[in-house]
């Protein structure tokens, strides 16, 4: 089983999230060339190591999450909310 | 005419009517049951996290309390972040939106306040044993130091969002407050999306059956 530490639920099992792929900025509609969006939704790092992704926690607090993990050992190291930056410290 | 008579997703034992909702009549009893609460009034809110909305219902992210907001006792569920649910009597749901909306209109807040009752399933897991029942479809720990009387957390219950409220009955906190031993009878609302509530305690009547887990009448929030 794979846990996400997520900042407003706590650790969760990897199935009540959805993966959203690697972070990153979405280009300006309205001055991106085609290349940019072609890079921008269908080439990707993919790298075998530390990867920056977002994740969407659908069964829990419903809200993207920016997930720093290793794709090789599954380790997470950063979770904080996308649009807030919430981390989970102080949260009561 | 007669005015139309509301119905759970879950359907009744004996059936009787109460306020409108086609409920079971039997008497709540048993040392571990699962009784159907849909008819109780649920009053969804949103509003910013942390902010004068928060302060005015008065229970923050995972804690519950219970409270007058203006249509009589209810339970009050900081049900995710900026998302609250608020449980009151069976045919209140109209008067406790109104004084909920009444209360947030002075916060200055965008917020918003819907009426979900019969958008909704709601049961009740009463017993000693409901936290071994739970945690056959659920992951999440659901021991006194992790999950105390008053907590609330949303998570994947049998395969269903489900919004998990640990509401222990007959103790002496009622006020919301983190307590581990209250003295009560271990007690959990869960409360899902009205399509999947049949499902959902269907599943817990199948994980509960080694356990004696029977359905019982409706109880409500006392």
């Amino acid at each position: 089983m794979m846990l996400l530490p997520c900042p407003w639920c706590g650790p969760r099992n990897a199935t009540e999230f959805r993966f959203g792929g690697e972070a990153g900025r979405r280009p300006d509609p309205a001055s991106a060339s085609p290349e940019e969006w072609r890079r921008y939704l269908y080439f990707h790092t993919n790298p075998a190591g530390w990867s920056t992704e977002t994740w969407y926690h659908g069964a829990g607090c419903r809200r993207f999450l920016t997930v720093e993990r290793h794709t090789v050992t599954h380790e997470v190291r950063a979770a904080r909310d996308t649009a807030t930056g919430t981390t989970g410290e102080g949260i009561s | 005419m007669s005015s139309p008579l509301a119905r759970s997703p879950i359907p009744p034992g004996p059936a009787t009517e109460r306020d409108g909702w086609e409920v079971d009549a039997r008497v709540p009893g048993g040392p571990l049951t699962l009784s159907d609460e849909t008819p109780l009034a649920k009053v969804h809110v949103r509003a910013p996290f942390d902010g004068a909305s928060r302060a005015a219902l008065g229970v923050g992210f995972r804690r519950t309390r219970r409270a007058d907001l203006g249509a009589g006792e209810v339970l009050v569920v900081g049900s995710g972040p900026g998302e609250w649910l608020v449980l009151g009597a069976p045919g209140t749901a109209g008067a406790l939106r109104a004084a909920v909306e009444q209360r947030l209109a002075g916060t200055g807040e965008f917020t918003s306040v819907l009426d979900l009752t019969h958008g909704r399933a709601l049961v009740r897991l009463h017993g000693a044993a409901a936290p071994a029942v739970l945690a056959g479809v659920c992951a999440i720990d659901l021991a006194d130091a992790v999950t105390p009387d008053g907590s609330a957390f949303r998570t994947s219950v049998a395969g269903v969002v489900t919004d998990v409220v640990r509401d222990d009955l007959g103790g002496t906190q009622r006020s919301g407050a983190a307590a581990s031993d209250n003295g009560g009878v271990r007690s959990y609302l869960l409360h899902c999306e009205r399509s999947s509530g049949r499902y959902l305690a269907d599943a817990l009547l199948d994980a509960g059956r080694l356990s004696g887990l029977a359905m019982t009448g409706f109880r409500g929030l006392a």
